[in-house]
């Protein structure tokens, strides 16, 4: 048993590489042999993780991922323990159903991180995920349970289908955010285009977001400023098109 | 033993087990905070007539609260299991819910026996109520009026302690309630622990049950009432015309013997003849703090 399983990407795939295995709790029980014999996906054809992967460690559930990953596809997929951290851009699929443990990714993530799988009903149902580049669209479609963080911006339909959870964008979240949110907050600190089915109620101080963003100041090291801390937010329900219990909230900059 | 010319009696304050929590209410300024922790811990002296005991900790700066602003720590005991979350839900209810600005967090987020406070609270929300997980805890946004108000859905319970305690004889009120006085600044704000009576003072110290009336389960404390001296078995030395009694909860015994030890080196004093306890032959309380043990 080591403290942490690292995986080195050695070769980079010339087409999309699934990666689904790729899971911290999947490794506890490996050594690096048996992890490096797990199957891929690459460009259609069937492989081994070891292919591509140079593994060092085994039986941890602290996993580590050094390369450019952003062609790498399903990281951290039905995951439900552990920690994954990327030290680069990971692509689609990232946390895809994940039920929990936390994924922390140093750049960028593609498109349907903590989403579901084709046909699914359900994203993640628990767990985090941290981005501290921009994630690609539909971030966080149709999740359940669970924490999404992205530091940079957020593509198209981000929280599109959200039954409960949070997401939070520092940046600019793209068109149709929040399109058929039943329930769940996406929390705006910067841009977002709402779609019209949400409306507007108030502006006032949630009470939990101060104690949101200064456990992730404290436990991923994020460099939050005061201000969306102490600050008032523009509270729209929606989508008033479903439930209409969830909810956008933008900061109001400038104040506080 | 003595300090300052003040006899430590060789004698023993006798506390019991109790069950308690930590309650940290947060609110826009220190002044809401604290007008939420009054009204929780008023009536909650003594659980004789109070079924709970209470009092301020400590007050919290900023940066130790969940949310970043300004609290105040609470201690809630009461005698058994089911008696703390009945009570904690009433007086949550009734007084921090209703209070301006404020929220309400476990102070004992370790603790393994937990109490589902914040998941009663939280129908008061008629269906409207949603909850947050925040680093593997469940928050309750109940909406009100004013906003919105954010509990924590369970509280930790510990075995705690009440009733330590030591008595002030002094030759006279004026010396009492400067030597008490003292000894509550000294024993403010000290971690673990609270005192549940007015001003941390008591003066009307009780004995159990009663020689004359079936029904009272407590009644004046007859040996160390001074205008009773010629009618009972009295135990004020000569030269005591007023005695005080300051009572200690906490979370342990060690916080209790700290408190007292700060305590009552403050309260020895000019004026002030004797320190001593209450106690009950040692025969009711688990916890025994033996005065000349604590200051020596």
């Amino acid at each position: 048993m080591s403290d942490a399983v690292v995986l080195t990407l050695r070769e980079q795939p010339k087409h999309a590489l699934i990666a689904d295995v790729i899971a911290p709790d999947r490794f506890a029980s490996l050594d690096a042999t048996e992890i490096a014999a797990l199957p891929v996906v690459h460009g259609g054809r069937a492989a081994k993780l070891g292919d591509f992967f140079k593994v060092k460690g085994a039986r941890a559930t602290t996993l580590r991922i050094e390369g450019d990953l952003a062609n790498v596809e399903g990281i951290g997929t039905g995951m439900a323990g552990g920690e994954i951290f990327v030290a680069g851009s990971a692509g689609r699929d990232l946390g895809v159903q994940m039920a929990g443990g936390r994924i922390d990714v140093s750049g960028d993530a593609g498109d349907n991180t903590g989403g579901a799988r084709p046909g699914a009903s359900r994203g993640m149902t628990g767990g985090e995920i941290v981005i501290r580049g921009n994630a690609g669209d539909e971030l966080g479609a149709r999740m359940r349970r669970g924490l999404i963080v992205v530091i940079g911006d957020a593509g198209r339909g981000t929280g599109r289908g959200v039954i409960a959870g949070t997401v939070v964008v520092f940046g600019k979240a793209g068109p149709g955010a929040g399109r058929f949110l039943k329930r769940g907050s996406i929390v705006a600190l910067g841009a977002i285009e709402r779609p019209a089915t949400f409306r507007y109620v108030c502006t006032y101080l949630p009470s939990y977001v101060p104690v949101l963003l200064r456990y992730l100041r404290a436990r991923y090291d994020l460099a939050i400023p005061d201000g969306p801390i102490t600050g008032r937010y523009q509270r729209y329900a929606g989508d008033m098109a479903e439930l209409g219990r969830g909810e956008i909230l933008q900061w109001v900059r400038g104040e506080a | 033993m003595k300090i300052n010319g003040v006899t430590i009696e060789d004698t023993f304050a006798e506390a019991f087990t109790m069950r308690v929590a930590r309650i940290v209410i947060t609110g826009r300024t220190a002044q809401w905070a604290r007008e939420a922790a009054v009204k929780l811990t008023g009536f909650a002296t003594s659980v004789i007539g109070c079924k709970c005991e209470a009092g301020i900790e400590r007050p919290l700066v900023a940066a130790e609260t969940p949310d970043g602003r300004p609290g105040v720590s609470v201690l809630f005991l009461t005698m058994d299991k089911a008696s703390l979350p009945e009570q904690l839900i009433v007086r949550l209810g009734q007084t921090v819910l209703t209070c301006p600005t404020t929220a309400c967090f476990d102070g004992l987020p370790e603790v393994p026996d937990r109490l589902a406070v914040g998941k009663a609270l939280r129908v008061f929300g008629d269906g409207f109520q949603s909850s947050k997980v925040i680093g593997g805890k469940r928050y309750w946004r109940l909406p009100v009026m004013e906003g919105e108000f954010l509990v924590e859905e369970t509280f930790g319970m510990l075995k705690g302690v009440g009733g330590g305690n030591f008595l002030i004889l002094a030759a006279d009120s004026d010396a009492a309630l400067a030597a008490a006085e003292a000894a509550v600044a000294a024993m403010t704000d000290l971690p673990g622990v609270i005192l549940p009576f007015p001003g941390g003072v008591v003066r009307s110290g009780s004995k159990v049950g009663s020689k004359r009336y079936k029904n009272m389960v407590a009644t004046t404390n007859d040996p160390f009432d001074p205008t009773l001296r010629a009618v009972t078995e009295s135990r004020i030395p000569e030269g005591v015309n007023s005695v005080l009694e300051i009572v200690l909860d906490g979370t342990d015994a060690p916080s209790i013997d700290t408190a007292m030890r700060a305590g009552i080196r403050a309260a020895c004093r000019p004026g002030v003849k004797a320190i001593t306890a209450a106690n009950f032959g040692g025969k009711l309380g688990p916890h025994h703090f033996h005065l000349r043990k604590i200051m020596a």
